[in-house]
């Protein structure tokens, strides 16, 4: 029975999306790992027992050390070292730091790319509707691995081999968003062609809102719910997606450690014994996604009202 | 009397689908033949009415009858195919709907919607909601806004605790004040309202409507109230507008074309309307489905085939408003019986 009793506005730990959170185990854990494994990497700097990215910390008479073996001078790695005597634990938090990187600013880049022309398509419709959408179409008959090396193929072609070393990250970025966008840019125009028909549209109108405001403040703040859980699941697909480039070797630099370029490596020495060079990055990188991914399950399932109240 | 809009001979008409695709339209063009017709969907058809001021003019007709299409040509979210819509002196048609969105005029006719729930952004507070159409048409901001919101709220019954929620957060009827403060806080000459209590419970309803009779009076508003409550209409309205099929069939004061209804589509509606009386008095049941809107032959009665009526003539002839004393109605025998 509703009442219209007048009761004090709700606070934020009390509403359901919060009771939900606290009630599901799954989720703490997922949130957990992934804001240790996010904060590990930003402060990858102060974390990391040795700079791997400085030479002079490698001792390549330290290479290739078992996990927990004291070095030449005394080092201590705790999860062994690579080829070239660099300290795997060091290594994986640098990767992790690459990998998140590529992988945020890419799921960035195609939400923002998607948003965009999702809401063009949705709400212009017409002619602009139907290219945006038809290129979504093509889009989605490639695999995300060939746009990647075929846009890693062009710029390589295109620049010199500097500019591409300078340029790697960037255009690993773009190569990765180019693959992703296709889903937001469908869900947002689905929402919008549904929203633009709803009266508070027509109310703006009367009031003299211009339509572009219209879309940018009226609709726009209505449609931006379902992109958090996409963008969430979307995240651990783009860092996969990096690592398996970066193992390809179309990914970063070999001098940038990522989790996939570590993969790599390792991958030359496993059959002499050696498996925590590819290991060690392996199971970070199966951390990160199942935890991302958990994450991303659990908020699809608790901002879908359709699913509340099980 | 002052009239406040005079609408004359105004038609819209939408095309349907496209009849030849974009290459085929081309070739056409460039082997020099005429325009492509397409067909098109007749929503209001050479309609004309005036609205005095301080008046209530009830608009009835079944779904699909044209209400909607007329409505948004009135408050000028369309632009109608044809025709002249004034307001006071000014000739509205002649000014394209999105230049009229950014117009001096555009604070003086407002609209209220069916569903409040519906009409009110979900993330806009009651007082956003409200204060929206202020900043936009009036340019108030900072505490002349504030007061002007609660002064709106005020006259809607609207407490001023509930500014801060969101729609979700009120019931039908404060959803309801919140859609009709809107409205009114920016001084419209006419509001129209598009059924606006038929979300509502009858209870809520009767509330609504005093509200609205309470705020005419003061606030010396025109009303263009759509609905398909009939007993609404008839409480609230001063004359009343019957449409069918984008066309006019019947204009009067509300209790009289009730009462006595002139045209036979008017005279089925009224029957409709359930009642308490089981006097076994024949009801007149309307058969069949309205004719297709889409091209019309403009020589049959829009009302031909429903009609009990119905003979040779109706089908030969289109039968055009006609005065019957301070009434008006589209039908050959009309004024035969009633010896009018």
């Amino acid at each position: 029975m509703s009442t219209n009793v007048v009761t004090r506005p709700q606070r934020w730990w009390d509403s359901d999306f919060v009771y939900d959170f606290r009630h599901s185990p799954v989720a703490i854990v997922a949130t957990i790992v992934t804001v240790v494994l996010i904060a590990v990497a930003l402060g990858a700097d102060f974390v990391v027992p040795f700079n791997v990215n400085d030479p002079a910390s490698a001792n390549v008479v330290d290479a290739r050390l078992p996990p927990g073996s004291s070095g030449m001078f005394g080092s201590n790695y705790l999860l062994g070292t690579d080829p070239q005597g660099r300290d795997m634990l060091s290594a994986v938090i640098f990767g992790l730091r690459t990998s998140l990187m590529v992988g945020g600013a890419s799921v960035v880049l195609a939400a923002f790319v998607g948003i965009l022309l999702g809401l063009v398509s949705g709400y212009i419709g017409g002619w602009l509707d139907a290219l945006i959408m038809r290129i979504a179409d093509v889009q989605l008959t490639f695999p995300a691995i060939l746009i990647a090396l075929l846009i890693d193929g062009i710029s390589r072609t295109a620049m010199d081999r500097a500019t591409h070393e300078a340029l790697a990250i960037p255009v690993l970025v773009v190569a990765i968003a180019a693959t992703y966008w296709v889903q937001y840019a469908r869900t947002i125009r689905a929402l919008v062609l549904v929203e633009r028909d709803k009266d508070y549209v027509l109310a703006a109108r009367v009031i003299g809102v211009s339509p572009l405001r219209i879309l940018l403040s009226h609709i726009c703040p209505n449609v931006l719910g379902p992109i958090v859980v996409i963008a969430t699941i979307n995240l651990a697909l783009a860092i996969l997606t990096e690592a398996t480039l970066s193992f390809l070797g179309i990914g970063v630099p070999p001098t940038t450690p990522s989790l996939g370029s570590l993969v790599r490596i390792g991958n030359e020495f496993l059959f002499s014994g050696d498996w925590w060079i590819s290991a060690v990055p392996g199971a970070m990188l199966v951390a990160l996604s199942l935890a991302v991914n958990l994450l991303g399950d659990w908020l699809r399932d608790a901002l879908n009202p359709r699913l509340s109240g099980r | 009397m002052t009239v406040l809009l005079d609408v004359a001979e105004l038609s819209k008409r939408f095309p349907v689908g496209r009849a030849v695709g974009p290459i085929e339209r081309l070739r056409r063009r460039l082997r020099g033949g005429g325009p492509v017709h397409l067909p098109h969907v007749h929503a209001v058809d050479d309609v004309s009415f005036v609205i005095g001021k301080g008046e209530t003019v009830g608009l009835v007709g079944e779904s699909g009858c044209g209400k909607s299409t007329l409505v948004r040509a009135i408050t000028r979210l369309i632009d109608p195919t044809e025709g002249s819509i004034k307001l006071g002196m000014r000739e509205l048609s002649l000014v394209p709907s999105r230049r009229f969105a950014r117009d001096a005029d555009r604070a003086r006719i407002q609209m209220v919607f069916q569903d409040a729930g519906e009409s009110i952004n979900p993330r806009f507070t009651s007082f956003d909601a409200i204060a929206d159409p202020l900043r936009r048409l009036k340019k108030l901001r900072g505490k002349a806004l504030r007061a002007k919101v609660e002064q709106a709220a005020q006259q809607c019954g609207l407490p001023a605790e509930l500014l801060g929620r969101f729609p979700h957060q009120l019931s039908g009827g404060q959803r309801a004040r919140v859609g009709i403060a809107r409205a009114v806080a920016v001084e419209p000459d006419l509001l129209v309202l598009d059924e606006p209590t038929a979300a509502l419970d009858v209870s809520v309803q009767v509330v609504i409507l005093q509200l609205l009779q309470r705020l005419k009076e003061q606030l010396g508003i025109s009303y263009l109230f759509v609905s398909h409550d009939l007993s609404v209409v008839r409480l609230l309205c001063d004359r009343v507008i019957v449409m069918y099929l984008g066309k006019i069939v019947e204009v009067g004061p509300a209790r009289e074309v009730f009462e006595h209804p002139l045209h036979p589509y008017t005279q089925a509606l009224v029957a409709a309307v359930p009642s308490s009386d089981i006097s076994g008095v024949e009801r007149l049941r309307l058969l069949g489905e309205p004719m297709s809107p889409i091209d019309p032959d403009p020589n049959v009665c829009r009302f031909y085939g429903r009609c009990p009526r119905g003979v040779d003539q109706c089908k030969g002839a289109m039968p055009v408003l006609r005065r019957f004393g301070n009434r008006e109605a589209a039908c050959h025998f009309t004024g035969e019986k009633e010896g009018l």
